[in-house]
């Protein structure tokens, strides 16, 4: 699928800043958006504490 | 006509998004799928993350998949409750296309600790498994599936396992996923062929399948045996691939392709080769699959009624908590052995008289690499 120039810029960008999310390190987590704005997550949640995305759990 | 959409399991992980960067500019990925209840405790969620949920969600291509509902858990919680409602969060927020979440119950007594790990095929697990899979329904509104199981204790659960999953999304006209590395799991670990098990699950409500890679163990109590394990952590197996053109064609209603692998495999330049080099391959096979007809499923329920209780057994939850504690707290495969047998769970339905030494053996390497 194509995905246009701006995002795929703008994906680049956040990739350099992103921590990797195995991370326990909290300070990492706050990451702004790539405008500088903060975004509310609409998948936070307060009862969720850290874990592995995506994990195999095998 | 039906079309087939190769994807990636992407989540808001620098290395892999890397591993995905060059496929997203190649325009070869043309479907993500999203673990929406696995982020960290992060309020804030980068602009450039959620556009490209967006992105693919606006064209029907971005799926759900849950990791920490634990589908089986014999007791409902505050904390399934709350995946509820956040589920119905995100699924006003993103345009997910179908949900679908792993089969069997959490080890460990904290929500988010620990591994999902079968549970016997009775009347009682089959209730609450529906009751389950109807309230994710309700939550989301969106075609709902699960996936098959990694783990078995013994050949007899891999040989039932289908048609327990049959059983299980019949009332929600659900659909599975047919994870093809977990199928070789059980293939490599019962020494049984793919003929002998695949029939046996069923295969016209495949709409997803997933492919990864994984890792070998030895056995300590069994020298010379390995067992394989759906670690996520490495290149997928060239017999995965092999699986992925066997099934392809057996599977009428699928509709997308998904390449898992755990950002901590994809560190180094070569991995995030390996990576996309996989998912060219992947992606190949998928788009010679022949003589696609159009799905004959929408897999959405015709009429549903969700249960005003919550259907509940208590024995089923002190019985799985008594596994968990032996499993996460065994010195080893003797002392797991003998308290096992001293537990509620001899001579149940949990029929752990039958469970493979090796597997058993495993079961407690699980529970005991994902306890916090």
């Amino acid at each position: 699928m194509e995905l246009s120039k701006a995002l795929l810029g703008a994906l680049l960008l956040g990739i350099a800043v992103e921590t990797s999310s195995c991370t326990k390190d909290e300070s990492k987590n706050v990451t702004p958006a790539n405008n500088g704005e903060q975004v509310q997550n609409p998948a936070a949640t307060p009862e969720q504490p850290d874990n592995c995305p995506a994990c195999g759990l095998g | 006509m039906r079309t087939i959409y190769s994807g990636v399991a992407c989540n808001l992980d620098a290395d892999i998004l890397q591993a995905c960067y060059p496929l997203f500019e190649a325009s070869k990925i043309e479907a993500i799928e999203w673990s929406f209840d696995a982020l960290y405790k992060r309020r804030n969620i980068p602009d450039w993350f959620l556009q490209l949920l967006h992105a693919f969600a606006n064209e029907g291509r971005l799926i759900g998949h849950g990791v920490f509902f634990s589908l089986f858990s014999g007791r409902w919680t505050y904390e399934q409750q709350a995946w509820l409602k956040h589920l119905s969060k995100v699924s006003s927020a993103f345009r997910f296309d179908h949900i679908t979440e792993h089969f069997g119950f959490m080890t460990g007594a904290d929500f988010h600790s620990g591994a999902p790990l079968s549970i016997p095929y009775t009347n009682t697990t089959l209730t609450i498994g529906k009751d389950r899979l109807a309230r994710i329904y309700d939550a989301c509104g969106k075609p709902v599936g699960l996936e098959n199981l990694a783990f078995s204790y013994d050949i007899d659960e891999v040989k039932r396992h289908g048609d327990f999953l049959s059983k299980l999304i019949e009332p929600v006209n659900g659909f599975i996923i047919l994870d093809l590395h977990n199928l070789y799991c059980q293939l490599q670990n019962f020494s049984v062929g793919v003929d002998e098990i695949i029939n046996l699950y069923p295969l016209e409500r495949v709409r997803e399948i997933h492919i990864s890679g994984g890792s070998w163990e030895d056995s300590i109590i069994d020298i010379g045996r390995k067992i394989r394990r759906d670690t996520h952590n490495d290149a997928v197996p060239q017999e995965v691939f092999a699986l992925l053109e066997y099934a392809i064609d057996k599977c009428p209603n699928l509709k997308y392709v998904i390449l898992e692998q755990v950002g901590g495999a994809l560190h180094t330049q070569q991995s995030r080769e390996d990576f996309a080099a996989d998912f060219l391959k992947m992606s190949a096979i998928v788009k010679q699959a022949k003589g696609l007809p159009p799905e004959t499923n929408d897999f959405l329920p015709k009429e549903l009624i969700i249960p005003a209780l919550v259907a509940e057994d208590e024995e089923l939850h002190q019985q799985q908590t008594e596994l968990s504690e032996i499993f996460e707290t065994a010195a080893g495969y003797d002392d797991a052995l003998m308290r096992l047998q001293q537990s509620s769970l001899a001579n149940s339905d949990w029929q752990i008289e039958n469970w493979a030494p090796y597997m058993l053996e495993t079961a407690i390497s699980i529970a005991q690499k994902w306890k916090k």
